[in-house]
């Protein structure tokens, strides 16, 4: 799976379960309050059904001869009787009833319903019933089918990526594989070119051909740079790094050389400061590949006639031109695969993410000091 | 001093006893009577202060139209006379009748 094809499942996926997740809330409580809406008219109903209840034992009670009157008590609710100025006459409650303004009402997980009597039967003119609110347990229910819900969310929208990017899918693949053959069908060429010029005879030659076969060299050079960036990250996260311990010193110094001809084009003076003998554990081809694009950047952005400088020591490699330069921001986003800052050079702009991947592998520090139109300093530290 | 306060309140007691036996009992000795009425306005008038107020009017000023009893009854036996109690006695009789008969206390 791409990374970028990661990103968008991710972003969909959140879009598709934020939406879902709002309506789910939507609705259920919608439906929570219609519920809460359905249990109080049914208590109201229960409750009113008491009350009658209760009025006509007061009223039996009432007709009572022998001086004394019992309290009409009953298991399933508790009732309290109140006179007409609102003064408790007798109560069976489990609470103190302060505003009998109110028909209906809930407190503390128990119903209440209030009404009000004529004659007074025992003088009460209120009636008060208090019931053990009936339990309301959707929300257990309400969570489940949410669940439910949200799963079978994240599945079919997982699907729904895949299907939506599976053309574009298959584009890449198809790019990946063309740059694949190509690189692979560039090596042959290249090598040829460079290992003929290489052999090439120059002693007779006249001086302008001597020119144009170091320009032939210096752009099979480009192009070999470029052959071996692609072919670092195609086999990238194929292939295992063999580190071994390495002469950097003898490295750098290998390097330099191999990009010398590319320099002279340009007139660039490269001072070479290589401490000797400076060893550093790696693999040799992504030790080549970081140093190869930090040089190859170094001269593509400076301009003709100017210094590189190039030192290395235990524990450090500075590469400083006096190039182009760059801002803060672009020096924020250089790192960025396939970002290139000038249109008019040449390249993939693949170099610094390799360079990246690279100094990350190896714990390597990179540092940019650099600033418009006065030049770059990049330095690597372990 | 509480020993004469006590001696005090008790003989005010049976003194107002002795007095609503005289001022009241004289005529209706029935208690079943008694607990009627005071059913009666208790139906009609429910609380104490409602009720106290009923027959203090009533009392001073016996009408068919406030009578609390059924008016085959009245028709039958006509309405009570005025009261010849000041009002004050007479506040204090209804109190004690009040307090002897109201149905609340006797709720149980």
């Amino acid at each position: 799976m791409y990374k970028s094809e990661k990103k968008t499942i991710i972003y969909v996926l959140s879009l598709y379960l934020s939406s879902t997740i709002l309506l789910i809330a939507t609705l259920f409580t919608t439906y929570y309050f219609y519920e809460k809406e359905q249990l109080i008219h049914s208590e109201k109903e229960v409750l009113k059904e008491y009350s009658l209840n209760i009025e006509d034992k007061l009223s039996n009670t009432h007709e009572n001869n022998d001086g004394k009157y019992l309290y009409p008590r009953f298991s399933d609710f508790n009732s309290a009787i109140y006179d007409i100025d609102k003064n408790l006459i007798f109560s069976t409650l489990s609470t103190n009833i302060d505003n009998l303004n109110k028909e209906f009402f809930f407190k503390d997980s128990n119903s209440y319903y209030i009404s009000s009597l004529k004659p007074y039967y025992l003088g009460a003119a209120y009636t008060v019933i208090e019931k053990k609110t009936a339990a309301m347990d959707i929300i257990n229910d309400l969570i489940f089918i949410a669940l439910i819900v949200i799963f079978i969310t994240i599945i079919t929208s997982f699907f729904l990526v895949k299907l939506v990017l599976k053309p574009l899918r298959e584009n890449l693949h198809l790019l990946d594989n063309f740059i694949k053959d190509t690189t692979h069908e560039l090596n042959t060429p290249i090598t040829t070119i460079l290992t003929n010029i290489e052999t090439l005879d120059s002693s007779n030659c006249d001086k302008k051909s001597i020119k144009k076969l170091q320009r032939i060299k210096t752009a099979s050079t480009s192009i070999s740079n470029l052959y071996e960036d692609l072919v670092y990250l195609l086999l990238n996260h194929k292939v295992s790094s063999q580190n071994e311990k390495l002469n950097l010193s003898n490295i750098l110094n290998q390097r330099v050389q191999y990009f010398m001809q590319m320099a002279n084009i340009k007139e660039i003076e490269v001072d070479v400061d290589i401490q000797k003998d400076i060893y550093f554990t790696a693999d040799k081809r992504k030790l080549e590949r970081l140093i190869d694009n930090l040089l190859s950047n170094a001269i593509k952005y400076s301009d003709k006639k100017t210094n590189i400088k190039i030192i290395l020591n235990q524990n450090s490699i500075s590469i400083i031109d006096e190039g182009k330069g760059m801002s803060k921001d672009e020096i924020n986003n250089i790192f960025q695969r396939y970002k290139r800052f000038d249109k008019i050079q040449g390249g993939f702009g693949i170099g610094y993410s390799i360079v990246k991947s690279i100094t990350d592998e190896y714990d390597i520090n990179i540092v940019i000091n650099s600033s418009v139109d006065s030049g770059t300093e990049v330095i690597l530290k372990w | 001093m509480v020993k004469q306060i006590t001696i005090i309140s008790l003989l005010l007691t049976m003194l107002n006893a002795s007095d609503f036996d005289n001022d009241c009992l004289s005529c209706h000795n029935n208690d079943f009577k008694f607990n009627m009425m005071m059913k009666k306005y208790t139906q009609k008038y429910s609380s104490e202060k409602r009720i106290k107020k009923a027959i203090f009017e009533y009392l001073k000023n016996p009408l068919k139209e406030k009578s609390v009893l059924p008016f085959g009854y009245i028709n039958r036996f006509g309405i009570k006379e005025k009261t010849d109690l000041d009002d004050e006695a007479l506040s204090d009789m209804i109190d004690i009748y009040y307090d002897k008969y109201n149905i609340k206390s006797k709720i149980y």
